[in-house]
């Protein structure tokens, strides 16, 4: 491993930042300042409560973020089964001390600290398989033997999401995890058999594993009209606000279906459908093409990182960030069921905030030691 | 294998663009989602509407229904501001009710009882409905209620519209009431096709006429609704009043009635404690100027929903105050009919001069018709036979004009027919003739019918109104005037000229002089209560004064009248030798009626009463020869009579300018316009 470029390796601080991936930064600040402004509008216009909380939230956590992805990304290798494991336990313990909210166990309630598990795991997920393919004998990759470990250690959480139930995280897990084993290099001729299992799985999970509202939610969305008032109406109501917003919208303070509280759920999970009324059609794709920048750049990351792990580390951030905004753009247009994932940076509430930033921790820590070599021995 | 040759960095690049594409092509869809669903919008409008339809709701504003005047303004309903406070259970919260209610109770010193009901009838009301807490608040009652708002979250300080009876219970029959629609009305409403009135209906604030004048003018008065678009949010609940497209509603027109107000609380207060009616009426234009049924019942009470218990107490009351007994009531005449008797023998040819012979009873059919007095009224002619109200005089008079004579004249006197003044329930009464046996009974009618006629017994039946158009028809010189009840308003026309009836003038004249010797001279059967009215006129300008003795120049202003007792039941053999003597000492609701028609002045006659006191009783008449009797329902009638037309005659509503609707509506113009 040479060090021939200017990119070299890093030395002190002052320089360290001056090398980190700014432009992810930019556009991490950009949709933390567009949640900001959407806050604003869904308290009607005062700084009071929401817009303040979420901005002065962003900037702590940005500012940890960096400082955090100032120090050797080795770290990352060696926290990552730890992690895992822990959090792991945690989903179990939620299983037993869990605290119901909502119909719900997803909380653990450790003292001052109420914790979410199943988010953690989104991250955990990402940093365990990483870890495992890169010590994998590359002559092991991709085979069915060696395919059994990183598929139980997705199925475990995974099983215990779904119990909770939280059929969107448990969606993300699989989703990102299957996702890390694909880019590990995980033969095609194991993928498309497993593809019709699963979509078979599918179906059959409709019918036996599903809770009854999860079942609801998927029939409303194959027809919606069919219960406008009832689980439907999310979308409904979503759909007129988008509709009738026209290319550049009604104007900033002034959807009448967000302000007017026709939109649930607005500053949480809907709040793509408030920037699509407020700010058209032209605002909703501003805001899907930053998120998209995001998406390559950090594919970017992945692909410029020299060791495995801070590839599929990177590119497992990736993945999430995408599916948290597919899955929740899709589902408030209509597209897919609604499962309760919110907006990245964007929708208020701190759990998801937290989980991608500590995901772009990671990632500006691999992009800045990118040309370290991620070996455990070379731990400090 | 070839495992070991894989480069699995190459391996991670090309599926990492594969990803990148893959969620490209998702953008993409959402992307095109969103176009769709705005291009979608562009051809059909299909979002914008339902975006508009959620926003805005049309909110109806209630119109104030016309105000209803009496003959000279006084107001007998307004629809008018009432202040009150109301919550929201939902915005109050369901444990805050109780605390709230109190606290509202304690700044208008509200009894606990009264509190205690509210927060019952808060708890059981649904999460979003609007319970009113209290109204009719006085403003400094508003006012401190308006200043604590801040900290009573969920209650309103509001004002709307409330029907208001200022009369209370002195109008109650000839107007009505208003009350909300019922579900039923509303469901006729939209069967027939017309949401638009079914929207109205269900606004809160409309009140439709129930009963009376209210209902009977329903079209005429409820207005035109207004309407103001009102920024809703998902709840429904109002965030922006105001900037919405707005239309004002029109205010219904004014009524002026024919009633004099002033008359007719005397008339109700002077039956206070009785059961019966009292009507006057113009003789000449049919106005009518006093319609009391007493009890009356107080309006108010069901303009905002009169509790069932309530209800039934004032329906089972013996004494029916919900009844309008003044033309609902349906009593035999009695005597008082005695006046279409004898005009109807005097056209059929009986002479001016006819004497019978009264010994107290006559012979006919085998068996013996008494007179009220047992002794006999001796030799009488049609002037004492109507003064003493002498039974057999008129069996005898009767027989000589015959059952369908009498019939015929009835009629053209105003009985049997029912009239159309806009109030419900008017009864047409009973005229018993050929052809009404022939519809009721199998058997031949009885030649013995024509005698219960001749005294106003038997089937005939007639309402206080009916008696006093035959009065009046007959103290007017035979013109075929009909009641009015509506001065001005909308498609009302002036009375037209009434037609000359087909009836002997003579005749008339007659008996109106014996009407005049019932009341006017000593001996008369109500002579005692009508034949000094303290009234004096001068005969120069008709000016009438009050005074105990006759002014200079001045003649006394006189009645004609009749009296009348109608049997309710005879007493019985058993009941007699139980030593019930007396119709008094029967059961109140089994004694007979009291009935007395009149009319005034006798120099120009141009009103007629008609009062009729249901079970007043007639001891004396049933029998004579106790100190003190005074004749045929005189003594509980005749005295009211005698004291409605005292205060008729001296302030002559007739000849005095009633109201218009314009020089009012102006005079209230300025309060109207004040916001609320």
């Amino acid at each position: 491993m040479t060090m021939m470029s200017s990119a070299g390796r890093p030395r002190g601080v002052g320089d360290k930042l001056s090398r980190l991936n700014w432009t992810i930064i930019t556009l991490l600040c950009a949709l933390a300042v567009t949640g900001v402004i959407m806050h604003f509008s869904v308290a009607e216009g005062s700084w009071a409560g929401r817009p303040l909380a979420h901005g002065s939230r962003f900037a702590f956590v940005l500012a940890a973020v960096i400082a955090i992805a100032l120090f050797d990304a080795r770290v990352w290798l060696a926290i990552a089964y730890p992690v895992y494991f822990g959090t792991l336990a945690l989903l179990v313990g939620v299983e037993f001390f869990g605290e119901t909210r909502m119909g719900a166990t997803r909380w653990l309630d450790l003292g001052p600290l109420s914790l979410q598990p199943s988010e953690i795991m989104k991250i955990g997920i990402v940093l365990a398989l990483a870890r495992y393919f890169q010590n994998l004998d590359p002559r092991h990759a991709g085979t069915l033997l060696w395919s059994i470990p990183p598929l139980l250690m997705i199925v475990a959480p995974v099983t215990l999401v779904m119990k909770q139930p939280d059929l969107g995280t448990a969606l993300m897990i699989l989703m990102a995890g299957v996702g890390i084993m694909f880019l590990a290099g995980l033969r095609w001729r194991y993928i498309i058999p497993a593809a019709g299992a699963a979509v078979g799985g599918a179906i059959a999970a409709y019918f036996f594993v599903l809770h009854q509202y999860q079942r609801d939610r998927i029939n409303t969305f194959i027809n919606p009209e069919a219960d406008p008032l009832g689980t439907g109406y999310h979308v409904a109501q979503s759909k007129i606000a988008i509709g009738s917003a026209g290319l550049f919208g009604k104007g900033y303070l002034q959807g009448s279906q967000s302000q007017l509280d026709f939109l649930p759920e607005k500053h949480t999970d809907f709040i793509f459908t408030m920037i699509g009324e407020e700010f058209g059609l032209v605002g909703a794709i501003a805001v899907l093409a930053m998120y998209f920048a995001l998406f390559l750049l950090t594919m970017a990351v992945s692909m410029r990182a020299r060791t495995m792990f801070g590839r599929l580390a990177a590119a497992g951030i990736a993945v999430t960030l995408g599916l948290y905004v597919i899955i929740n753009t899709s589902m408030v247009i209509g597209l897919m069921p609604v499962v309760g994932i919110p907006l990245p940076l964007i929708s208020f509430g701190g759990t998801a905030m937290l989980t991608l930033m500590a995901g772009y921790a990671i990632v500006l820590s691999i992009d800045l030691h990118r040309d370290q070599a991620a070996t455990r021995g070379l731990l400090w | 294998m070839t495992t070991a040759k894989r480069d699995l960095h190459s391996v991670f690049n090309r599926r990492a663009i594969l990803i990148s594409g893959g969620a490209m092509t998702m953008m993409g869809a959402i992307v095109t989602r969103l176009a769709y669903l705005q291009a979608e919008n562009l051809v059909t409008d299909t979002y914008t509407d339902e975006a508009r339809d959620n926003r805005f709701d049309q909110r109806i504003i209630a119109p104030p229904r016309g105000v209803l005047y009496d003959r000279f303004g006084e107001t007998l309903a307004v629809t008018s501001p009432d202040y009150r406070v109301t919550l929201i259970p939902e915005q109050v919260g369901r444990k805050n009710l109780e605390k709230i209610i109190g606290e509202i109770g304690a700044i208008l010193a509200m009894p606990q009882d009264a509190i205690a009901r509210k927060v019952r009838e808060a708890n059981a009301a649904k999460q979003s409905d609007v319970v009113i807490v209290r109204q009719g608040l006085r403003w400094d009652e508003f006012s401190a209620i308006n200043v604590r708002l801040p900290e009573l979250p969920g209650v309103r300080a509001e004002s709307a519209l409330v029907r208001r009876y200022p009369q209370d219970i002195a109008f109650a029959h000839p107007i009505g009431y208003v009350q909300k629609p019922n579900q039923r009305e509303i469901d006729a409403v939209i069967a027939a096709g017309d949401e638009r009135r079914a929207v109205y209906l269900r606004n809160p604030d409309v009140r439709v006429g129930k009963s009376g004048l209210e209902a009977h003018l329903e079209d005429a008065i409820h207005g035109e609704a207004g309407w103001r678009m009102v920024e809703v949010n998902a709840a429904g609940r109002v965030v922006n009043e105001f900037g919405g497209e707005t239309r004002d509603p029109k205010p219904g027109r004014g009524v002026v009635l024919t009633i004099d107000a002033e008359c007719q609380r005397a008339a109700m207060e002077r039956m206070a404690g009785l059961s019966g009616a009292c009507v006057v009426m113009d003789v000449v234009t049919g106005d009518v100027i006093t319609m009391a049924s007493s009890p009356g019942f107080n309006p108010n009470e069901f303009v905002n929903g009169i509790s069932t218990v309530r209800f039934k107490e004032l329906n089972d009351d013996p004494y029916k105050p919900l009844f309008h007994k003044a033309v609902t009531g349906a009593y035999s005449p009695g005597s008082t009919f005695k006046i279409c008797t004898g005009i109807a023998a005097l056209d059929a040819g009986v002479p001016t001069n006819f004497r019978v012979h009264c010994s107290g009873y006559f012979p006919f059919g085998g068996r013996n018709f008494h007179c009220w007095k047992r002794e006999g009224h001796g030799t009488v002619d049609l002037h004492d036979a109507m003064k003493g109200s002498c039974d057999v005089y008129f069996y005898q008079a009767a027989l000589r004009a015959g059952q369908q004579r009498l019939a015929d004249t009835a009629r053209l006197l105003g009985l049997g027919v029912r009239y159309d003044i806009g109030v419900p329930s008017v009864t047409p009464g009973v005229v018993p003739d050929e052809a009404w046996w022939k519809s009721k009974r199998r058997d031949p009618m009885p030649a013995g019918i024509v005698l219960n006629t001749a005294i106003g017994q038997g089937d005939l039946l007639a309402s206080p109104l009916q008696l006093a158009v035959m009065m009046a028809r007959v103290a007017n010189g035979g013109l075929a005037v009909t009641p009015r009840l509506v001065h001005e308003g909308p498609g009302v026309a002036p009375p037209p000229t009434p037609r000359q009836l087909p009836i002997n003038l003579e005749a008339s004249k007659v008996v109106l002089n014996g009407c005049f010797g019932v009341a006017s001279e000593p001996g008369g059967t109500s002579y005692r209560s009508t034949g000094n009215l303290g009234l004096w006129y001068d005969p120069a300008t008709n000016a009438v004064v009050e005074a105990p003795t006759p002014p200079p120049g001045h003649l006394q202003v006189q009645m004609g009248g009749k009296t009348g007792t109608a049997q309710v039941r005879v007493i019985t053999a058993a009941e007699r030798a139980r030593g019930v003597k007396s119709n008094n000492q029967l059961e109140w609701r089994l004694r007979d009626h009291a009935l007395y028609v009149c009319y005034g002045p006798v120099h120009k006659p141009r009103y007629a009463c008609a009062v009729v006191v249901e079970h007043g009783g007639s001891d004396e008449v049933r029998f004579p020869g106790t100190p003190g009797y005074i004749g045929g329902g005189s003594a509980a009638a005749a005295p009211i009579a005698a004291d409605v037309m005292r205060l008729v005659l001296k302030k002559d509503p007739s000849n005095r300018q009633a109201a218009s609707v314009r020089t009012l509506e102006a005079r209230n113009e300025p309060a109207a316009r004040r916001p609320a």
